[in-house]
């Protein structure tokens, strides 16, 4: 619960907010400036210091270096007395807990620099430990190369003390790490200090300067990159230039039960793929995890043309894919094959992020690549029931994982059509002639497909059947609505491919056995938007940018989630739902 | 001593806590000592209230400290160097001390005027040095001038000095006080007396015509550098106003092994005080109304007091003369890059932060 802080915005783990001092600080941030520190009670007993509205005041504390063992921090972390004002407690990753600060203070992170493991479990759990919509502050360690990981992980406050002691040890520091300054031979750096200076004139207090000139301008560029939604692009090229950061990324992949609820399910950012690390993203895991185990293939009665994914998405406004279709003509059910996705079959191509990545194309996929997507090509196959794969892909990489994945599920039998480029003529007539005799199916059952398949994906599995029964969809696609007994139910989303339910859409998704994503507000009727404080429970499975149902006593709605589950709860400030329909109960 | 209240109780479980952290942290020790060999003995020269003297400094292998049995110091592995069932007897030390005034004789061309002798724990305490043993190295060194012995306060008592002051030695306590502050004393050293303690045991001491010299413990774990110094400054002061104590010995911390402090240290935690550190206080103190020394164990290395390498070896040799003449001019002309470094560490570090550099 606070009222000096606020989280304005996500990317992930990563978050942009505002520390509400006067006058406040949009964060990521560096706080020297602002930070009031009560002392350190190790040496002396102390007053609780009088807070300010213009300061962030550290109350009185033992700091916990690392390597202080649990039995200690426990006979010695001091009680945090309940204070007015802005206020900041230390805590060590081992004993932080909610005490009711504005923000914590991460102690004992210096002794874990260099340590990909402990230091991003440090953040972590910290971060887990502390509730959501206060801030975290790593004091001590940020320097331009070591803040963007840091950031991303969940950090919001730092400072500009060790940009400044490197300084003053003659390093001289960049976003790709730091340079002993007599190794430099001239300044890549243009800042008011190393502007036509030569290395060797630069003494340390000036070398700290442009250390702390770099920090700030990195600070600056999180900040925008945060509220572009492409921390993560930024991140995946910046920590390649120091192992121990690369690792720390790594690490940090591999913490689902962190990573997965901070993300959100759209974004209106581009993700752009192009490292082995964008294969453990969340996005393209879930995307792979919802296609597999949520959507229902049911046009799987046909079948199956396998195609390369192309530049333009989506996939069907491409002049590749154009031809394709052509020469398919409704007769079979496409699947598109792309790194790193996996599959996206023809129904959900508008969704997030299947029509909103890019990625760097040779041709060549890496031996992770191949053994990711033959993976989730092999669980897709696996719930279908094809009778037959056509498989238009070029030869080189696609074929070899196509093989290896229809040979793993023993699925069906396999024509490959393509003998050069699959655009060529006669591809494109094997692929006609792979096909003689197949009926077309009608428009109608292609668009069930499209909003059923759009439903399973966004809400659970079955969950385009489960609301709706004989739906009448009309428009023309992507722009689609779907209504049942004369009554509008929802619409599709082009931008990100999810449905937009209206109450009656609301209503009928209650009545369903698929769970609901509840947000249970207080005895008001929200116009526009639902705030954090007026949550009285949500739901622990939403993310940012899911459907959810506003349920209060004299109020019940629909609208899109802008925090998590959890974060509605905890939140004390911040918006929680934008809200699309509301009615009034009686 | 203190009144029973809350603090007195928080000190209770923090005391609890680093003596089971301690106990556990000796216990992987498995290196013993022969008992008929001190632990060590060396020759040097001293500053004492008579001037420079010639000593014979005598580690004394008695089975080790009572408190260090019950966890001990956070910083204290002398422990580690006792014997393994902990009882030596008065044969045994005897044969240390004959092993000592031997290695003198073959080191040295005459009789040392001042003898230090240290147990690793107290030597006034019955239970490591019974009255035999203390009546024969009275005996032994009678011819001396001075002798120093270690010992907690606790057992700074009258008849334990008798046998010395009798052999017509001057004689000092070297008392570990550590620090002046009773808080840092007892949550950072883990030391359980009191500064009253020490007061009480110098008006003993000098009751009997005998002097205390304070061993103060620089850069204890989880202070910053400035709060390190600080903390020094203030204790030499107040050690200095203390009728007795004659002379204060600044011992920078150093990292020894099967310590809390070496755990602290191997996991980032910890990093010994810079030698700057230990030449700002020498100078801050030298008008203190008495001796100030610091003999930097380990200086230069990463696990004892160090500046940036550079400058390690001329600091030291500066502080090792301002011992012999209390002259502060000599630091003056000390000059390094790594000071700026250690005055913005001085500025920067924090309880949170620590520590800042390596």
């Amino acid at each position: 619960m606070t009222d000096w802080f606020e989280v304005l915005g996500r990317d992930g783990p990563g978050r942009l907010g505002e520390l509400r001092i006067e006058p406040s600080l949009n964060t990521p941030a560096a706080v020297d400036d602002v930070v009031h520190d009560g002392g350190s009670l190790w040496s002396a007993d102390r007053e609780v210091p009088a807070t300010a509205a213009d300061r962030l005041t550290i109350l009185p504390h033992r700091g916990m270096p690392t390597g202080t063992r649990a039995v200690v921090q426990e006979a010695f972390t001091p009680e945090s007395p309940a204070v007015q004002g802005p206020t900041a407690v230390v805590v060590s990753p081992e004993m932080a807990a909610n005490v009711g600060a504005d923000a914590y203070v991460l102690s004992g992170l210096n002794g874990l620099m260099g340590d990909a493991r402990r230091f991003i479990g440090a953040i972590t759990s910290t971060r887990m430990a502390i509730p959501s919509d206060t801030a975290l502050y790593a004091p001590g360690v940020a320097t331009p190369a070591t803040l963007p990981l840091m950031v991303y992980a969940g950090i919001d406050l730092v400072d500009r003390v060790a940009a400044e002691v490197a300084g003053m040890e003659g390093r001289y520091l960049l976003s790709d790490g730091a340079s002993p300054i007599d190794q430099l031979t001239e300044l890549p750096c243009a800042c008011e200090v190393c502007v036509g200076q030569d290395p060797n004139e630069l003494d340390r207090a000036s070398i700290a300067s442009h250390n702390v000139a770099t920090l700030e301008a990195a600070i600056a560029h999180l900040r925008d990159r945060i509220r572009a939604g492409r921390l993560r692009e930024y991140l995946e090229g910046q920590v390649r230039h120091i192992p121990w950061l690369t690792a720390g990324l790594r690490i940090l992949d591999a913490e689902w039960g962190y990573l997965e609820p901070r993300t959100p399910v759209v974004r209106q950012g581009r993700l752009d793929f192009t490292t082995d690390d964008a294969l453990r993203r969340v996005e393209v895991l879930r995307f792979a995890e919802r296609v597999t185990q949520r959507f229902i293939p049911r046009l799987d009665d046909r079948p199956l043309v396998l195609l390369p994914c192309s530049r333009t998405k989506p996939y069907s406004d491409s002049p590749s894919h154009r031809d394709f279709r052509e020469a398919i003509d409704y007769r079979a059910h496409i699947v598109s094959l792309t790194s790193p996705l996996g599959v996206v079959p023809d129904e959900l191509e508008l969704v997030y992020p299947a029509q909103h990545y890019e990625v760097a194309v040779t041709g060549r996929w890496s031996a992770n690549e191949r053994t990711q997507i033959a993976d989730i090509l092999a669980s897709y196959l696996d719930r279908a029931e094809y009778p037959r794969i056509i498989a238009h892909v070029p030869a080189e990489g696609y074929r070899a994982v196509i093989e290896q994945a229809v040979e793993e599920i023993d699925g069906p039998p396999m024509t490959f059509t393509v003998d050069g480029h699959p655009r060529d003529e006669a591809a494109l007539s094997a692929l006609r002639e792979a096909l003689e005799g197949t009926m077309r199916y009608p428009l109608e059952r292609r668009l069930d497909a499209i909003i059923r398949g759009i439903a399973d994906v966004q809400f659970g599995e079955g969950a385009g059947d489960a609301l709706f029964e004989t739906p009448s969809i009309s428009g023309r696609y992507p722009r689609l609505r779907v209504d049942e007994d004369g009554e509008q139910l929802a619409t599709l989303v082009q931008q990100y491919g999810q449905l937009a339910l209206t109450l009656a859409g609301a209503e009928r998704w209650l009545t369903t056995a698929i769970p609901v994503r509840r947000v249970s507000i207080e005895a008001f009727v929200p116009h526009g938007s639902v705030l954090a404080p007026g949550v009285v429970e949500a739901s622990d499975d939403i993310r940012v940018g899911d459907e959810v149902i506003v349920d209060g006593p004299t109020a019940f709605g629909v609208g899109r989630a802008t925090m998590s589950g959890q974060e509605m709860v905890e939140s004390s400030r911040g918006i929680a739902v934008d809200v699309r329909h509301v009615r009034e109960r009686r | 001593m203190s009144q029973p209240s809350p603090e007195v109780y928080e000190r209770g479980r923090g005391m609890d806590a680093h003596n089971l952290v301690m106990r556990e942290l000796r216990g992987k020790r498995d290196d013993t000592y022969d008992p008929s060999e001190p632990t060590r003995v060396w020759l040097d020269e001293d500053h004492t209230p008579d001037g420079i003297q010639q000593s014979l400094t005598i580690i004394l292998n008695t089975g080790g400290c009572r408190w260090a049995r019950a966890g001990g110091c956070t910083m204290c592995g002398y422990v580690a160097e006792s014997v393994e069932d902990g009882s030596v007897t008065t044969e045994q030390l005897a044969a240390q001390v004959e092993y000592c005034v031997e290695h003198e004789r073959s080191q040295a061309d005459s009789p040392a005027e001042l003898i230090k002798i240290y147990t690793s724990g107290s030597f006034l305490d019955e239970r490591e040095v019974g009255p035999e043993t203390r009546e024969l190295i009275a005996e032994t060194f009678s011819d001396r001038t001075r002798i120093v012995v270690e010992s907690l306060p606790d057992f700074v008592l009258a008849d334990r000095l008798e046998p010395f002051l009798d052999a017509g030695l001057a004689v000092d306590v070297a008392i570990g006080l550590e620090t002046a502050s009773d808080r840092i004393r007892h949550d950072c050293v883990n030391k359980y007396f009191d500064f009253i303690d020490f007061e009480a045991a110098c008006s003993t001491a000098a009751d009997v015509g005998a002097g205390v010299k304070a061993y103060l413990l620089l850069k204890p774990p989880f202070l910053t550098e400035e709060e390190a110094i600080q903390d020094m400054i203030e204790s030499i002061h107040r050690c200095a106003d203390v009728p007795g104590c004659h002379t204060v010995s600044m011992n920078p911390c150093n990292v020894q092994r099967y310590t809390m402090v070496d755990e602290l240290f191997y996991r980032g935690g910890y990093r010994p005080p810079w030698l700057w550190s230990v030449v700002e206080i020498l100078e801050m103190t030298a008008n203190a109304d008495a001796i100030v020394v610091s003999d930097p164990v380990g200086h230069g290395s990463d696990r004892g007091p160090h500046n940036c390498g550079e400058c390690d070896n001329r600091v030291y040799e500066a502080i090792k003369a301002f011992n012999l003449d209390q002259e502060p001019a000599i630091f003056d002309r000390l000059e390094c890059d790594c000071l700026d470094t250690w005055t913005m560490v001085r500025h920067k570090e924090t309880g949170y932060n620590q520590p800042l550099v390596d």
